[in-house]
């Protein structure tokens, strides 16, 4: 594994006595362990110690408005195992996270391989789909609130098409596709430029010795363009997984996790329990499983790269 | 370096978060000005400018005091945010409170108690009661009322609310007949403040006129599958989906930029009408099965147990509320004091009302109207109804079947 | 390519423009519609009257341009904050085999795992604790030094170890130390690196929502997406056209700035690590 590479450094048995104690091996080391610092203390203060006290809170009922804080074992644990709303969001968290990376990836890809055809104007088209992600996600997401309402915009320009459009937010399904889709067109530039990227760095002459072979362009594309920018597909497909699990804005501002329950992601419902129904304590169990799912999804997703990513064979 | 000090700054906070987890209020001591904070939602310069003006003069007689802040933080996540605060360890002295968690802030022991005014009215008292002691002063105490756009009624070829009320027939079918006129010309109909599909608390506007609530007045048993509950939102129903009279779910109709007929709302929000392009006129809840009702919103205002300086804040609420102020308050904020609900009174604070409209729905409303049912974690049931409620917005739905649904999801939650 | 090819291409891609182009005209033609245009239907792609009213008001019911510049001298020293840190711990990650790095490295990366929703109670009250809680520096500490910044850390890393071992063995013969490599010789060659995690870090900070939700009260301190969602009337009655309107200010500027310099942000953004 390149990426934990770390060799210790293997002190000479007997150092020579007139060596300088600030050999060039010491001096890195030092040296490394200073770059590290701020960085990892960072770490330490705002990541490992707060989910410390996490887990601390987590085996307490804590009572905000009261101002009580009672030691209750794994009494939260248990609420969880039996949580008859758990179930619920754990799906609508599957649905949402499976929708959007699979819509993401599937069109940040597609129109990144149309992109790098060798065509005028495409920097203009890299542009404009590129827009959104600079647009401050709150107003994109109230402009969206608007445009899906039953007498909105989309419904509008359905309507010119002749089409009758649903209630895109008040249905139970068509609330998590238009949720997916709000945060699809608002990311998908940016992997789209990253593929954009990975495309450019493939060899035309792989191409070309393809093509002599008398492959299909389906079959360039699959055999020469997947396997050659497979680590950025790894990689893209981390980071939206693992952002697809944060969700939180779009759901605030659209849905509030309804119609029903459809749309309660984990952390909106960690966020009902902790901040609006002042169930801390519990609140923080949730939150603990929250970062159980994605250290387990990341720690999978990072294992199966040997199946498939390119370099790492 | 810049950089590793903050690096230890952070740490530092990190040791600190360890050590002093218990919370802090500790006094902070006899020397030195108090400075106070009350939380609000408005976020009207208006009413910031006249809580400043109040506020500046509080101190030119208590020197002791510093700073009187007033923070306002957004309705929608209003008691959301306070609770982090006051979980923080950063408990403001003075806060709105909404009316719907004034039982969740009044047992949980959350607030001091206050001294009771005897001019204040019972009817407004009695959400901020505990064994006989007040923990909030009742402010904001606002009735609900029916603006109607006149221009859109009478443009239908309806005759105006107002002539119905004088005529003693102004009943809900009446209204929903009015609004069903509007809603065909393309405008809305009848539309219930804050609703939105979600907030489904706002109804009580509605359905108080039916005789029904939402759960008992202990709030152990469900009201939802009760009868009375059952043929008030049968009525909801017809009049979004049969009668076509109330805009629909995801489809939104602003009353005060004149799109729809009627709006149940506050009567505090006439403010919104200073600009009004179209003739407007405000007139009571409309008459419903079980009579003529009436309902009022409300806050209350309380002063913080756990606040650094709890005395200071009483003594604060009570010049705050205190007769002088409640008369200047009255403008955006119905006061709740005997002495003041009059009509001269109430018509130099909104000069946009009648005479007539002031009576007939502040005074008469204040003195008789129903309050929003509160209830201990209310925040839970109000989701957790909102959820189970969302079944009934589809044009087929089965009412008797989607509320005794509401009962099963809020009867463990009732129960406890 | 053949002509007919061609065109179907240019057709894909502009028919998949609209979602991506629509929402932001609509925003901005819309801000300038007087309210009752606003819920027409079927909605107008231009205003027929045209107001600036809405514009007024969002100056007028907050203090916007202050709240503007907080947003944006939090999001420079954020990212200014966050190059200096992780350029020097991705360098160090890359191309210092220093006891240790593995774990610390591992520990690091677990700082990518875990959603700021997740530790925003405890960070609530350590901020609270230092009396920090209503000011701005939770919004630049946090991202700058916490969780938010691994991806930055993870980004240079990336960079600096395909840097080639013989430039740096150039400057070692020169008598370049560890630092005097890192800035002379690697951290120049990094730009790429460098304007990806700038615009990474950037948007980041200016679409900050729950954070300062939770950590600001005080409307001159508050951030532009916590402003967006402050126009409302007294009881929460959104102000459909003011909202617009500042959705439209928040956004246009920076939008601008991306078209002009859409070149050097994007391919700044391609030429990193994230290669692999």
């Amino acid at each position: 594994m390149t990426l934990l590479a770390s060799k210790p450094a293997a002190a000479p048995a007997r150092a020579p006595e007139r060596a300088p104690y600030w050999t060039m091996r010491r001096r890195d080391e030092l040296a490394g362990w200073l770059m590290v610092t701020p960085q990892l203390a960072g770490i330490v203060a705002f990541v490992i110690v707060p989910l410390g006290l996490v887990v601390w809170y987590s085996l307490h009922e804590w009572n905000v408005l009261a101002g009580t804080f009672d030691f209750v074992g794994g009494a939260n644990y248990e609420q969880l195992t039996s949580d008859p709303r758990l179930g619920p969001a754990l799906q609508a968290t599957g649905l949402f996270s499976v929708g959007l990376v699979v819509l993401n990836l599937s069109l940040a890809l597609f129109l990144a391989v149309l992109l790098n055809q060798k065509l005028r104007g495409t920097v203009v088209f890299r542009t404009l789909f590129f827009s959104p992600v600079v647009v401050t996600l709150v107003a994109w997401t109230i402009v969206w609130g608007f445009l899906l309402q039953d007498n909105g915009g989309v419904n509008g320009f359905l309507q010119q098409l002749g089409i009758d459009g649903p209630n895109w937010l008040r249905g139970e399904s068509t609330a998590m596709i238009s949720v997916i889709v709000v945060q699809l067109f608002k990311g998908v530039g940016l992997n789209m430029v990253l593929f954009l990227a990975a495309l450019q760095g493939v060899p035309a002459e792989l191409y070309e010795a393809a093509r002599i072979d008398g492959a299909s362009a389906w079959a360039r594309f699959r055999r020469v363009t997947v396997p050659l920018i497979s680590p950025t597909i790894l990689l893209t497909s981390i980071l939206t997984v693992v952002g697809s699990l944060q969700v939180f804005a779009q759901i605030a501002v659209l849905t509030q996790g309804g119609p029903g329950t459809s749309t309660t992601v984990l952390v909106y419902y960690l966020y009902q329990q902790a901040f609006q129904f002042h169930h801390f304590g519990y609140g923080a169990t949730i939150s603990l499983l929250l970062f159980v799912i994605v250290l387990a999804l990341t720690v999978l997703q990072w294992r199966m790269r040997r199946r498939w990513v390119f370099h790492e064979s | 370096m810049r950089l590793r000090s903050l690096t230890a700054a952070g740490v530092v906070a990190a040791m600190l978060a360890l050590t002093g987890c218990g919370g802090g209020s500790d006094d902070a001591g006899a020397s030195g000005p108090v400075d106070l904070r009350m939380t609000i939602w408005s976020a009207n310069a208006k009413h910031t400018a006249l809580f400043d003006q109040i506020a500046a003069e509080y101190k030119k007689t208590h020197p002791d005091i510093g700073k009187i802040t007033f923070e306002s933080i957004p309705y929608e996540n209003y008691t959301t945010a306070l609770t982090t605060q006051i979980g923080g360890g950063n408990v403001p002295d003075l806060a709105w409170i909404l009316e719907s968690t004034a039982q969740d802030f009044v047992t949980s022991g959350a607030l001091a108690p206050i001294d009771k005014d005897p001019d204040l009215l019972p009817s407004t008292t009695k959400t901020w009661e505990q064994d006989g002691q007040l923990f909030a002063y009742p402010f904001s105490t606002s009735p609900l009322g029916v603006f109607v756009n006149t221009d859109l009624v009478t443009a239908a070829g309806r005759p105006a609310p107002a002539q119905q009320v004088a005529a003693g027939n102004w009943t809900w079918d009446q209204a929903v007949a009015t609004g069903a006129a509007v809603q065909k010309t393309g405008k809305g109909g009848i539309v219930v403040g804050d609703f939105d599909y979600k907030g489904w608390d706002t109804l009580n506007s509605i359905w108080a006129g039916w005789g029904a609530r939402p759960w008992s007045e202990d709030g152990k048993t469900c009201g939802f599958d009760q009868p009375e509950m059952v043929a008030a939102m049968t009525a909801i129903h017809k009049m979004v989906f049969t009668d076509q009279a109330m805009p629909g779910p995801g489809v939104t109709k602003d009353f005060f930029a004149g799109d729809a007929a009627m709006v149940l709302t506050q009567i505090s929000r006439a403010a919104l009408l200073e600009k009004a392009k179209f003739k407007w006129d405000l007139v009571p809840l409309p008459k419903g099965p079980a009579g003529e009702y009436a309902v009022v919103g409300q806050a209350g205002i309380g002063v913080l147990k756990r606040g650094k300086h709890v005395d200071a804040a009483k003594d604060f609420l009570a010049f705050f509320s205190n007769q002088e102020n409640s008369a200047k308050l009255a403008a955006f904020f119905p006061p709740p004091r005997k002495s003041q609900l009059t009509t001269e009174v109430l018509a130099k604070a909104n000069p946009l009302l009648k005479p007539a409209q002031l009576q007939s729905v502040v005074i008469d409303g204040i003195e008789r109207g129903d309050i929003k049912t509160s209830h201990v974690g209310y925040a839970e049931l109000q989701q957790t109804v909102r959820a189970a409620l969302d079944p009934l917005w589809k044009p087929d739905a089965d009412v008797q079947a989607v509320l005794s649904g509401v009962c099963a999801k809020i009867n463990p939650l009732l129960a406890k | 390519m053949s002509r007919r090819l061609k065109l179907l291409v240019y057709g894909v891609l502009l028919i998949c423009c609209v979602p991506f182009v629509f929402p932001t005209w609509w925003m901005a033609t819309t801000s300038l519609k007087p309210v009752n245009e606003i819920f027409a239907f079927p909605p107008r792609l231009l205003p027929q009257d045209v107001t600036f009213d809405a514009y007024r008001q969002v100056f007028a019911l907050q203090p916007f341009g202050q709240q503007y510049l907080n947003s944006l001298y939090i999001a420079v020293l954020v990212t200014l904050g966050t190059l200096v840190v992780s350029s020097l711990a991705g360098y160090a990650f890359a191309r210092i085999p220093f006891r240790g790095s593995g774990v610390v490295f591992v520990v690091v990366l677990a700082g990518l795992l875990v959603p700021n929703e997740v530790t925003i109670i405890p960070l609530y009250r350590m901020f609270d604790g230092l009396g920090l809680v209503n000011t701005h520096w939770p919004l630049i500490l946090i991202p700058m030094l916490g969780a938010p910044s691994v991806l930055a850390t993870f980004i240079m890393r990336q960079f600096f170890i395909t840097l080639p071992r013989e430039l740096e063995e150039a400057g070692r013969v020169d008598g370049l130390g560890r630092f005097g490599l890192f800035w002379q010789v690697s951290l120049p060659l990094a730009k790429p690196a460098i304007g990806a995690v700038s615009i990474f870090t950037f948007l980041h900070s200016w679409n900050l929502f729950l954070e300062p939700i939770v950590f600001l009260s005080s409307k001159d301190k508050f951030t532009i997406p916590q402003a967006l969602t402050q126009y409302v009337d007294a009881y929460g009655g959104a102000l459909w056209n003011v909202q617009l309107a500042a959705a439209t200010l928040s956004a246009l500027p920076v939008l601008v700035i991306f078209v002009l310099a859409q070149r050097q942000f994007v391919e700044g953004l391609a030429q990193t690590g994230l290669k692999g």
